[in-house]
């Protein structure tokens, strides 16, 4: 089984956070703390249109209004929201440019991070490897996207957001805050206030996108917050794989990560939507310092026989607060959700699904896998309804929870509400932990303690890597071994 | 935030809402607009109640004032007895509350066959009750509630148990207007053992919610939970159970199952089955399922000649019986079973 060689060949190079490294780069920021010149200033920055500014002002007045929200299984001292940056970019022009006119120190931070800018150095892989195009998202700014041309060329449009609010006002403007509206929560509601760049995607009707399309985030700026929003349309037909990455470098602070995702798809579209998310933890020992991810991703199945699949590899961030959803609104949509939850030292997860059914036949699926060690805490939450039009909606639950010592917590918090008489949903939860006669066996054949934990805890994600588009499954499995690193013994 | 607060102080405000995470599917704030008189003492005779005359004794409560003795609930060391608990709210449009004491001496065994009983329309209807089990100890509770389909109605039984103890309990309602069933028990682990049941049976335009939370505290303790419900016309059944296993509490076995059907397409179910676990050493499991009548089955049962409706309420007491198989004492469980064959719904 090549998941298996992969981890244990890895094992002997782990590291306990590879990407806390910090990039030395002229930035320029917006002056400290929050407010609505805050807002203008950002909005001036990306030279946005005045519909544009006002619609970040409309949301900050909301905000202004809302309250922290507290009912997540997670703690942390009160945010202070006057402390901290909320626009940071590397000093360069903004827009698009050549990889030529970037920092060489970007570059090499994208390099190091193995993120391949060069179109040439992913053509250069691997005979026959697949392609596939990046956004790169540096703090506040898209510093590069590749492949524009040749995605261009089949009529896909991926730019960073601020180009598209310049390029494509129309499209924005049509489907913008209509998945998740500015005043859905309290962090979605900042977020729209002051989000500052991450990618836009349009695949035109009956278009199949020709490559995998990434977008790379990398908060590097200290006492700063990034703020990205991702808005993926696929057409009439359309179908399009996205992949997302994120990391930070260690710093004894906490930075607060609020983005924005929304999906549309319309009549027979599919968006496959996968995340590798691998902020950093915070420190194992003392808990100091970590990304706060608190995420808003939401996909609106609009159209008839649509789909979206939602693929999650947590293992990063001190908290993360997100539920990836579907609104299952078009006859037939299909809704799927597929996770790895991985929390260690003093992490604490507390993410799920919402599958929404609102149309006729509609399904969905759902897969959670939570793994808990050290001192963490690790919560599924998800939410599945069925309106009473949702007539024959069906859905299947399953989340697992592996529990790696003593000190650790995992809980399950589904809820299910069934509107109507013709709607089949079932769920199943089990919470264990790792067998003692599976872990003997493995290491009577000669595996230490390390390798057997993560031999089984392989074979317990299994069934979501599979999901993963296979350069992602390679990473998020280095990665399941990195987060369990230290966590027995 | 409880329904017998606001009826002690008289404050609306006491009330739970939507808003609390508890209560979001049992709302009484949005439907209680004014809180009733106070009820009156009923001295009248009260026909008997669904239990008749098994067991012992029996201990009448009417309009929250207790008739007969309260002793009998108190049980010395090795004593047995089987006890009728009767709730009765006899007065419309009033409100009362009620807290009594069940006490379990070492090794005392108790049948509890506990009914709630709505003789008029719009009551406001609270019963606490604070259990205490001690080493060895046995209580089966089984509750019918049958309260008015215009009652309002919450029940909330505070179970503790020493070390060795066992609570087993059988909880079947067919609803009221709004009512809500708690059980909370506080599980020391250490070969104590808790069987929690329960079923609803909601048909018109009435709502039951069976509301349960067991905290394992200690070692080697077991929960083993089985519901079910059955929901027709534009009924809405609630299930809400939550399983914490504290830190240490290892070698917890926990199991719980929810399982509902829907017979109509305005009926509802919301469920939220919990987990909360804080120790690595347990086997604990959920499952949940809410759907339709398995359709092959009544088309079996018809091609043998069997109506479509009384296919489908073979079928349904086939599903609700499980539950009722389970109830130990003899004479409850054929009053159960009896119970759910006359409640058929759908």
């Amino acid at each position: 089984m090549p998941a298996v060689k992969q981890t244990v060949d890895h094992v002997e190079s782990l590291e306990r956070y590879q990407h806390g490294f910090i990039t030395t780069v002229d930035q320029e920021f917006a002056p400290k703390g929050l407010s609505a010149d805050t807002v203008r200033f950002i909005s001036a920055k990306k030279q946005e249109p005045e519909w544009m500014l006002e619609w970040r002002l409309a949301a900050y007045e909301r905000w202004l209004a809302m309250d922290e929200p507290d009912w997540a299984k997670v703690s942390f001292p009160k945010i202070d929201y006057q402390d901290s940056y909320y626009y940071a970019a590397p000093k360069e022009k903004i827009g698009p440019m050549s990889l030529d006119e970037v920092d060489p120190e970007i570059l090499a931070t994208y390099a190091k991070l193995g993120i391949p800018l060069r179109e040439q150095e992913v053509l250069a892989g691997v005979q026959g490897a697949p392609k596939y195009a990046v956004d790169a998202v540096f703090d506040s700014v898209s510093v590069v996207t590749t492949f524009k041309k040749e995605l261009a060329a089949v009529g896909v449009i991926f730019c960073s957001f601020s180009e598209a609010v310049r390029e494509h006002p129309e499209l924005v403007r049509k489907y913008l805050g209509t998945v998740v509206p500015a005043s859905d929560n309290y962090f979605a509601c900042l977020n729209s206030a002051v989000f500052s760049d991450g990618s836009f995607v349009y695949v035109p009707p009956g278009v199949r996108c020709p490559m995998e399309l990434s977008t790379y985030f990398r908060i590097n700026a200290a006492e700063s917050g990034q703020f990205e929003r991702t808005l993926i349309i696929a057409d009439e037909g359309a179908y399009v794989s996205y992949l997302e990455g994120c990391t930070a470098p260690m710093r004894d602070e906490n930075q607060l990560h609020a983005a924005v995702v929304e999906l549309v798809t319309l009549d027979d579209a599919e968006i496959k939507y996968s995340t590798v998310q691998n902020w950093y933890p915070g420190d194992p020992e003392t808990g100091k310092g970590g990304i706060y991810n608190f995420v808003t991703k939401r996909a609106d199945c609009r159209g008839d026989r649509s789909k979206v699949s939602w693929t999650q590899v947590e293992t990063g961030s001190a908290i993360t607060w997100k539920y990836p959803s579907c609104v299952l609104r078009g006859k037939d949509s299909v809704g799927e959700f597929y996770s790895i939850a991985i929390t260690n030292g003093r992490q604490q997860a507390d993410t799920g699904t919402k599958m929404i059914h609102l149309g006729e036949g509609t399904r969905s699926r759902i897969i959670s896998k939570g793994i808990s060690a050290g001192k963490s805490s690790n919560t599924y939450r998800g939410l599945v309804s069925a309106h009473p039009k949702a007539k024959g909606a069906r859905n299947f639950t399953q989340c697992d929870s592996l529990l790696i010592g003593k000190t650790c917590a995992a809980h399950t918090v589904p809820y299910i509400e069934a509107r109507n008489g013709q709607s089949v949903f079932e769920h199943e939860a089990t919470t264990t932990r790792l067998s003692d006669d599976q872990l003997f066996y493995v290491m009577q054949r000669g595996l230490s303690q390390e390798e057997a934990v993560q031999l089984l805890v392989n074979g317990f994600v299994k069934d979501v890597l599979q999901e993963l588009p296979m350069e992602f499954a390679v990473e998020a499995q280095k990665l399941v071994a990195i987060s369990l690193e230290g966590s027995v013994g | 935030m409880t329904l017998s607060l606001a009826l002690e102080a008289r404050d609306l405000s006491q009330l739970p809402s939507r808003r609390d995470e508890d209560w979001r599917w049992t709302d009484l704030r949005g439907l209680i607009r004014e809180l009733p008189a106070p009820s009156p003492e009923v001295t009248a005779e009260i026909s008997p109640g669904p239990f008749g005359d098994e067991g012992e004794a029996e201990l009448l409560v009417v309009n929250g004032r207790v008739r007969g003795d309260a002793g009998l609930l108190t049980l010395a060391e090795g004593e047995a007895r089987v006890v009728r608990l009767r709730f009765v709210s006899a007065t419309a449009a009033t409100g009362h509350g009620v807290k009594l004491a069940v006490s379990l001496a070492p090794g005392a065994q108790l049948t509890l066959l506990e009914s709630y009983e709505g003789l008029a329309p719009d009551y406001l209807a609270d019963a606490a009750l604070g259990v205490r089990l001690e080493t060895g100890a046995r209580l089966e509770r089984i509750v019918l509630a049958g309260d008015h389909a215009e009652g309002v109605s919450v029940s909330t039984a505070s179970v503790s148990l020493a070390p060795g103890a066992d609570f087993a309990q059988t909880v079947l309602t067919d609803g009221a207007r709004r009512q809500r069933l708690e059980t909370r028990v506080e599980h020391p682990g250490q070969s104590a053992a808790v069987r929690m049941d329960g079923a609803y049976l909601v048909a018109d335009r009435r709502h039951a919610d069976l509301t349960t939370a067991v905290n394992h505290a200690g070692t080697d303790g077991t929960t083993d939970q089985l519901v079910k419900g059955v929901v027709a016309d534009q009924g809405r059944g609630v299930f809400q159970g939550r399983i914490t296993v504290s830190p240490g509490a290892d070698r917890t076995d926990a199991r719980m199952g929810h399982h509902a059907l829907l017979l109509s397409d305005r009926a509802e179910v919301n469920a939220k089955p919990e987990l909360l676990i804080f120790a690595d050493d347990v086997a604990c499991a959920h499952g949940n399922t809410v759907g339709a009548l398995d359709e092959d089955a009544l088309f079996y049962a018809q091609q043998r000649g069997i109506p479509e409706a009384e296919a489908r309420a073979m079928l349904t007491e086939a599903f609700i019986g499980e539950v009722i198989d389970r109830i130990v004492h003899e004479g409850a469980r054929e009053v159960a079973r009896a119970w759910a064959a006359h409640r058929r719904v759908g």
